[in-house]
């Protein structure tokens, strides 16, 4: 692979820093347009209840109020990711099924207006019982929240690899525990909101979303408009963290209230809306066996594990499937059973997460290193014996192309003197490693792949077409970057138009992890299509062989007698004299077995490659109080090639922040139906202060088919960082969690059960 | 959070126009001062006034005052004015610590002294927005018919959740309040009720002006239990004050008022533990904020003996 690269694999500033840190870069709340209105929504005050009668009338007529609507008002599609999990219409007519669910809404002149509206809506409930236990939830009798489902299970995830049952028979150690974990917050900075605009028959808007096209699509089926009349268009977007993947009820919403008004309609959700009727994260209940071979290699995994799903299935069968592969990509497992339920309850909507799975990666980590223990094995070894590694083919058959696991271990064990300091703990002091693997991109039919359309300007500026997507990760100035690479241009010269339905090509867009082993592939290939065609004229017009030529710094030269050299822009209005404007596109289509389905064929290529890391966290415990500080955090994560350093790095630390530190801080809290911490007051999301030393390591394994060998950056960090948390509680104290987060209650407990013991 | 809902916004000049004021608003006006804790309250729709009295404007409650053997100090001092001030770390090493645990730097340069002796008690099942508390149904405190944490409960279990209350109590600090009725000043111990109805013993309408603080040098520490480093309110605060081998104790963050217990000798190990003991056995944490109460009544113990080690070490 080449080396000698000018600008991929430099730290350059992100073409997007300095609209955000001036506040110039603009918002969905930001938006203003002629006329607009205000959206509200009214909610449901009941966590389960049949709709008798919802009549909007009465809001209609406060002054200044220019539509109401309710479900009855849409045609109540129905949908979901899959065919079968269509169940979430967004405005129902017949249930509501959690506290804070839509139920109808108002669009006004102003907030107050909009607000004093909400208040003249008339709806008649009937209560019905509800079921806010997962456990509880799957018994015969529950109160049943959608008929088509029984026992509540949304999806049942079955695997079965091997002989499970014989191999716990023959291995020498066997080991069976329970871990839970509360769900999360996405707490992203910016809170949803969306402006919709309706004119001559099209449908235009505007939100944080991690895939244009697929909401529009969504959308198109729920207003019953052809696909091309929404269009999603671009906007800044402050995080996702997989929480605006999905099609969300505020954009049904304000479409509607649109289409009603004729005007233009923002709803901005309010900081509590966001965590009580956005999505959220799963509580996870994870039952892990494990049988060991004296030499620690693993012979079988057995699991049970229940998803809290809330309310409807969003992407209940990818979501209740990912934990697991994320660990099947990282550890070779000759036998293994995996029994995934994702199980509906009476509580908000959940989606995917960034650092989805806590309590089943924490679970298995922390119970390795016990088994290691026992075994008298160094836990870092039994890492390098289990990892995968290239060329290997997980258990559910995906091939394994690059793999930087054992260089990840390595370094970050060799950082932190992990062998030595696991072997001899002082007291109350721990050090833990986590270690995972994931996927970059998966099956998303035809959606998995990117075009790019790329063309070059009469003054040698550079626009390039996408529909990749950019969450705030810095996809945008990564594929600015790369094209910079292969174009010779300045990264100040090139343009990018991206994440715009009307305009881009579809794209996977910012979930799965593909925007840069995928997206910015289809760049790399575009703009190498562009360049095939400077070159051309500018071996020409210099007299030289193609081979000869060099383009660096917006000008192509001779390799061999770099005087003799041209603008670029000299070489494209040659070519629009010539009829043949530089235009290119290009297109990349990673290697997955589509014949895989979550639930009915779990099996075949999952992705075009996966990445690796490690993460060790070093910890100590007041004895008094139970309170877990972190002093000092490292994660090794295996890129490929970082395409920007400093944004990988940006990456791996937010992700110790949100998974690491988040491990003793963040979970939401319930009474029932009602989330007890919706504000980021009560829900602790690690401050400054409490952010440890973090020493981040990029392993480059170079992956064959990435982008200058690029795969993601950064998100295994964000699936590990819990697990090295956990398993330093278990080298500080010899005993394991059981509960996620560790905060101070939960470890005291730990601890007296400890002084029990003894 | 939502928008604010309309009020009346009035700015005093001095304490005897703004009691005037509150009194031609016939008991529908709140007084603001740095406003952290009464903005977040409208937005929650937990106190609807239709006049806001702004008490920032008053300079005469501005200044930090050497008097008679006290130190006065203004209820318009930021906190983080207080806190720098040379005499607070020098004479008040429990203020001073109470004062840079409160939320972050950049909150304690907005809130005041005064606002924050007098900031609303906390509950998880009460500082909501209109929509979740009617959803869950009104307690006690907003005019149901019990607490919602505690089944049954003809109590409410609200926390008082001032980290500098309990540090002044350990300072026997006193409190100037004025109203309609003239001036008085009261023991700021006192000034607790025990109600969560109306958590303190002020009449309508009625300033707090100033805090008194004996001009003492003391030993003192505040111990704080938090999830997070900075913004979070206290789970449980201790704080303890000594001069020579007495001192006093003040437990804050658990249930409607700070708990005083006296120390005679903070150097003897066992009496330091009984305290400690009986201030866990007096404390009544619920399910109210985000530790579990079993715990938090245990740190309650944990705390104060670290409080009084730490007060009582030396350097201090």
């Amino acid at each position: 692979m080449k080396d000698d690269l000018n600008i991929v694999g430099k730290r350059v500033v992100r073409s997007d820093s300095l609209a955000k840190v001036t506040g110039e870069a603009r918002y969905t709340a930001d938006l203003q347009f002629p006329n607009m209105l205000v959206a509200k929504v009214l909610r449901s005050p009941y966590p389960h209840a049949r709709i008798v009668g919802i009549d909007v009338s009465g809001a209609l007529k406060v002054p200044g109020v220019k539509a109401a609507i309710s479900g009855f008002d849409s045609y109540g599609v129905k949908w979901g990711v899959f065919r079968y999990t269509q169940d979430h219409a967004m405005l129902h007519t017949d249930k509501v099924r959690y506290i804070g669910e839509d139920i109808a809404a108002v669009a006004a002149v102003d907030e107050e207006t909009a607000i004093e509206a909400l208040s003249q809506i008339k709806v008649d409930y009937e209560p019905l019982p509800a079921v806010y236990d997962p456990i509880e939830s799957m018994k015969d009798g529950a109160p049943q929240i959608h008929d088509q489902y029984k026992n509540n299970i949304n999806v049942h995830i079955h695997i079965d690899v091997g002989e499970v049952d014989k191999a716990m028979e023959k291995a020498f150690l066997v080991r069976e525990d329970t871990f839970t974990a509360a769900g999360e917050a996405y707490a992203m900075m910016e809170p949803y909101a969306v402006v919709a605009s309706y004119k001559n028959g099209y449908l235009d808007l505007y939100m944080p979303n991690a895939g244009p096209h697929v909401r529009a699509k969504a959308l198109s089926n729920m207003l019953k408009l052809p696909l091309n009349r929404v269009r999603i268009r671009h906007i800044n977007s402050g995080g996702a963290f997989g929480g605006r993947s999905e099609v969300a009820p505020g954009d049904l919403v304000a479409s509607l209230l649109a289409i009603k008004s004729g005007r233009p309609v923002k709803l901005v959700l309010s900081r509590e809306e966001n965590a009580t009727s956005s999505r959220q994260v799963h509580d996870i209940i994870a039952t892990i066996k494990t049988g060991m071979k004296k030499d620690g290699t693993i012979l079988a995994k057995d699991y049970k594990v229940i998803y809290d799903g809330g309310a409807y299935s969003s992407t209940g069968p990818i979501a209740t499937s990912i934990p697991f592969y994320v660990y099947e990509e990282c550890y070779r497992f000759p036998n293994v059973r995996y029994n995934g339920y994702r199980v509906f309850t009476n509580k908000g909507i959940r989606g995917m997460y960034g650092c989805h799975g806590r309590a089943f990666l924490a679970g298995n980590e922390a119970q390795m290193d016990v088994m290691a223990k026992e075994l008298g094995l160094d836990p870092m070894d039994v890492r390098l014996k289990n990892g995968l590694r290239a060329g290997e083919v997980t258990a559910t058959k995906s091939k394994i192309t690059s793999c930087g696991l054992k260089e990840t271990i390595l370094a970050a064990a060799e950082k932190t003197n992990f062998k030595k300091r696991w072997a001899k703990p002082s007291k109350l002091k721990g050090v833990g490693m986590g270690c995972v693997a994931i996927m970059c991109g998966f099956p998303m039919g035809f959606r998995s792949g990117s075009s790019c359309y790329v063309k070059i300007n009469d003054d040698g500026q550079v626009t390039l077409v996408t529909g990749l997507v950019d969450n705030g990760q810095g996809n945008e100035s990564m594929v600015i970057q790369v094209a910079s690479e292969v174009l010779g241009v300045p990264m100040r010269d090139i343009n990018l138009v991206c994440a715009d339905t009307e305009v881009t090509n579809l794209d996977p867009g910012a979930y799965s992890q593909a925007a840069a082993f995928v997206g910015a592939n289809a760049v790399r290939v575009a703009c190498e299509n562009a360049r095939k065609q400077v070159v051309s004229i500018a071996a020409e017009k210099l007299g030289v062989k193609e081979a000869d030529i060099g383009l660096k710094d917006g000008a192509a030269y001779s390799m061999k007698d770099p005087d003799k050299k041209m603008p670029i822009s000299w070489v494209v209005r040659e070519a629009f004299f010539r009829g043949e404007p530089i235009v290119a596109t290009g297109s990349f289509f990673p290697n997955i077995d589509f014949e895989r389905e979550w639930v009915t064929r779990p099996w075949g290529q999952m992705a075009g490659t996966f990445s690796f890391g490690t993460s060790v966290a070093e910890i100590d415990i007041d004895a008094e109080t139970g309170r877990i500080t972190i002093p000092r955090f490292t994660s090794a994560h295996d890129c490929g090639r970082a395409i920007n350093p400093m944004a990988v790095e940006g990456q791996m630390e937010g992700s110790i922040q949100q998974a690491g530190v988040a491990a003793i801080t963040e979970g939401n809290l319930w009474d029932k139906g009602h989330l007890l911490n919706p504000d980021l007051l009560e829900y602790k999301v690690p401050l400054a202060c409490d952010m440890p030393d973090m020493d981040t390591i990029i392993i480059s394994s170079r992956d064959p088919a990435g982008p200058f060998g690029a795969k993601e950056g950064g998100l295994t960090v964000r699936m590990n960082a819990y697990s090295a948390v956990a398993c330093a509680l278990t080298n500080a104290t010899g005993e394991l969690f059981t509960e996620l987060p560790l905060t101070p209650d939960k470890v005291m407990k730990i601890l007296e059960r400890k002084k029990g013991v003894k | 959070m939502m928008v604010l809902p309309k009020f009346e916004y009035k700015k005093a000049r001095s304490v005897a126009e703004a009691v005037t004021l509150y009194k031609q608003q016939k008991g529908k006006a709140r007084y603001l001062a740095g406003g952290t804790d009464l903005i977040p309250l409208i937005k929650h729709r937990l106190t609807t006034p239709r006049t806001v009295i702004d008490l920032k404007g008053i300079g005469e409650l501005k200044s930090i005052d050497r008097r008679d053997g006290w130190l006065t100090v203004g209820a318009n001092v930021t906190l983080f004015d207080l806190k720098n001030d040379p005499v607070t770390g020098k004479y008040f090493p429990a203020l001073y610590e109470s004062l840079d645990a409160t939320s972050c730097e950049t909150l304690q340069m907005r809130g005041t002294i005064g606002g924050n002796i007098l900031q609303d008690t906390r509950c998880l099942e009460y500082n909501q927005s209109l929509e979740w508390r009617t959803a869950r149904g009104f307690c006690l405190r907003m005019g149901g018919s019990e607490c919602n944490v505690v089944k049954g409960a003809r109590t409410c279990f609200a926390n008082y959740c001032s980290d500098n209350a309990p540090a002044l109590i350990s300072l026997s600090a006193e409190v100037t309040l004025v109203g309609s009725e003239g001036e008085r000043t009261v023991k700021l111990g006192n000034l607790f009720t025990g109600d969560g109805v109306k958590p303190f013993a002020l009449e309508a309408g009625e300033i707090l002006t100033q805090i008194l603080i004996p001009m003492k040098k003391t030993k003192g520490a505040y111990e704080k239990l938090r999830v997070r480093d900075s913004i979070d309110y206290p789970l449980v605060g201790v704080a303890v004050s000594a001069a020579g081998a007495k001192a006093k104790v003040c437990v804050g963050g658990v249930g409607l008022a700070p708990q005083v217990y006296d120390l005679k000798n903070a150097g003897d190990a066992a009496a330091v533990k009984e305290v400690a003991d009986k201030a866990s056995t007096d404390s009544r944490p619920v399910a109210n904020a985000t530790l579990t109460p079993a715990y938090r009544k245990k740190m309650v113990g944990v705390l104060l003996k670290r409080a009084v080690k730490r007060a009582l070490a030396e350097g201090k």
